[in-house]
């Protein structure tokens, strides 16, 4: 019956499609996104830490390694994406059982505001200590 | 058709919305603890071996490492079952990705259970 | 005054291996909409199939993507649409399977309107591929209802416009989607039956309702008469949220 217009394939990549969209397209692409991002750095994260069993002769090095300022950016970037995922995240639990829906917009620039803050003041820390 | 299988790991339509946002919203204490644990009462941010097998072998650190594991795995691979069902997939389909994912899970508590005791025994 | 027109219109045939894109010049009258442009390109092309009726937004027949967002185009001006542009891109909604040209199959969308019971149906209507759902075939598992009501009178004009916005609709048809639950959402503020209202609520607790929603909130971004679809998937969510909640506690929900 139905006649192709796209394959299935790039129909499912419609969602990143920004153009021309709404500010809680935005907020949904940003979300996925970080999703993404965080899931691949958790097993990133996890696959590392197995040279623990290596015991220090394995383990101190690396840890030197983490110290240079290269990583230290990294993880504000890590930071970045926890602080905009987590807050959006925080957005739509709450539209999502129906409060606050009509200051959904507002919701959305309000805590990206805070994220924007929130990186700012781990950056420092961060490259502080 | 739902076995009993099915009710158990996806008891309704609703499980994966409101697992996904009670575990987000978790992880929104669970996460700072971590952060703060991990990385801003150790010296210099960074444990060395020495430090990480002290660290660990406190169980109330275990406790609360585990638990952060198991919520954060549940809320990724939740994740990307929303982002691959987002493929239209079919509906037996949809039940296989499901099992493969509780799988994937499973394992990966399994690995960190597994290495945590490798470190601190 | 008129005004000179050139317009990018999509075109594809049943048959076709793939769409493609062909341009026009048509030649308008300065105050025109965009619906008068696709006219104009019909007269000088009779092979341009495009679907239109009422021209003032309240059938939502002639929903198209102009310039790559979703608009009605009867009520959209030329001078809007070509501001700061050289050429008028046209195209058919996404999300639905594509007939030809700039018409798509809608039954798939109306049948998810009648499942909340609210389309005005003749019974001797068939869809494109042939299927039908009979309303009792679609309330089979919730109980016969015999009286619904033939008639309502609201904002949505079941363009379709929402369902091409919308991310969630874009790889799956099975979602009843923004404008199938806002339905569902409006039937059940129109009854007074108790058990029609769970029934309707049941229904959008499915494997294919309100669940599946990302929140985009594009809908209602999109929707040209003001219906916000999301916010009727997040009332009817809050609805069931409380529901099992209440059941949670050994309440009635």
């Amino acid at each position: 019956m139905a006649m192709a217009q796209d394959s299935k394939l790039k129909r499912a990549a419609h969602w990143a499609d920004v153009r021309g969209r709404g500010l809680g397209m935005w907020a949904y692409v940003l979300n996925r996104v970080t999703g993404i991002g965080l899931v691949v750095y958790l097993y990133i994260h996890l696959v590392v830490l197995s040279m623990l069993t290596g015991g220090p002769a394995a383990w101190d090095p690396f840890i030197k390694v983490v110290r240079s300022p290269l990583f230290l950016g990294l993880d504000v970037v890590l930071i970045s994406g926890w602080l905009i995922h987590g807050l959006n995240g925080l957005r739509v639990t709450l539209t999502g059982v129906g409060l606050g829906v009509r200051a959904q917009k507002a919701m959305f620039v309000g805590f990206m505001a805070l994220a924007a803050i929130g990186i700012v003041a781990m950056a420092l820390l961060v490259f502080r200590s | 058709m739902a076995t009993q299988a099915d009710r158990i790991t996806a008891p309704a339509p609703s499980w994966g919305w409101f697992l996904q946002a009670i575990t987000g919203l978790a992880l929104v204490v669970l996460l700072a603890v971590h952060m703060v644990a991990q990385h801003f009462v150790a010296a210099h941010g960074l444990r060395d071996y020495a430090e990480v097998v002290a660290y660990l072998r406190n169980p109330l650190v275990t406790a609360i490492e585990l638990l952060f594991l198991v919520t954060v795995t549940t809320h990724a691979l939740l994740g990307v079952r929303a982002i691959v069902f987002d493929f239209g997939l079919s509906d037996p389909a949809e039940k296989r990705v499901t099992w493969a994912l509780w799988g994937v899970g499973v394992l990966t508590v399994g690995y960190g259970v597994w290495l945590t005791w490798t470190i601190i025994r | 005054m008129s005004r000179d027109v050139p317009v990018k219109m999509f075109r594809f045939k049943p048959g076709d291996a793939a769409p493609r894109y062909q341009t026009y010049r048509v030649t308008v009258p300065d105050a025109a909409n965009v619906i008068d442009v696709i006219e104009a390109v019909w007269r000088q092309d009779a092979s341009l199939t495009f679907r239109h009726a009422c021209h003032h937004a309240s059938c939502g027949t002639c929903a198209v993507r102009l310039n790559g967002y979703e608009r009605l185009p009867c009520i959209y001006s030329v001078a809007e649409a070509l501001q700061g542009r050289d050429e008028m891109l046209i195209e058919p909604l996404r999300h639905f399977p594509l007939v030809s040209d700039l018409v798509v199959d809608v039954a798939g969308f109306f049948q998810k309107q009648e499942a909340a019971g609210l389309v005005i149906t003749r019974t001797a209507e068939t869809s494109l591929d042939g299927r039908r759902y009979s309303p009792s075939e679609l309330f089979d598992q919730a109980g016969k209802l015999t009286d619904r009501p033939y008639n309502r009178f609201e904002n949505c004009v079941e363009c379709g416009i929402c369902i091409s916005a919308c991310p969630t609709m874009a790889a799956t048809d099975k979602f009843f989607g923004p404008a199938g639950l806002a339905a569902i959402n409006r039937a059940r503020q129109q009854t007074d039956d108790p058990q029609r209202k769970s029934l309707l609520l049941a229904l959008a607790d499915g494997e294919q309702g309100v669940w599946r929603c990302h929140s985009a909130f594009e809908c209602t971004h999109a929707c040209p008469q003001d219906v916000d679809p999301a916010g009727a998937i997040m009332s009817l969510r809050h609805d069931l949220a409380a529901q099992k909640i209440k059941r949670l506690f050994g309440g009635q929900g």
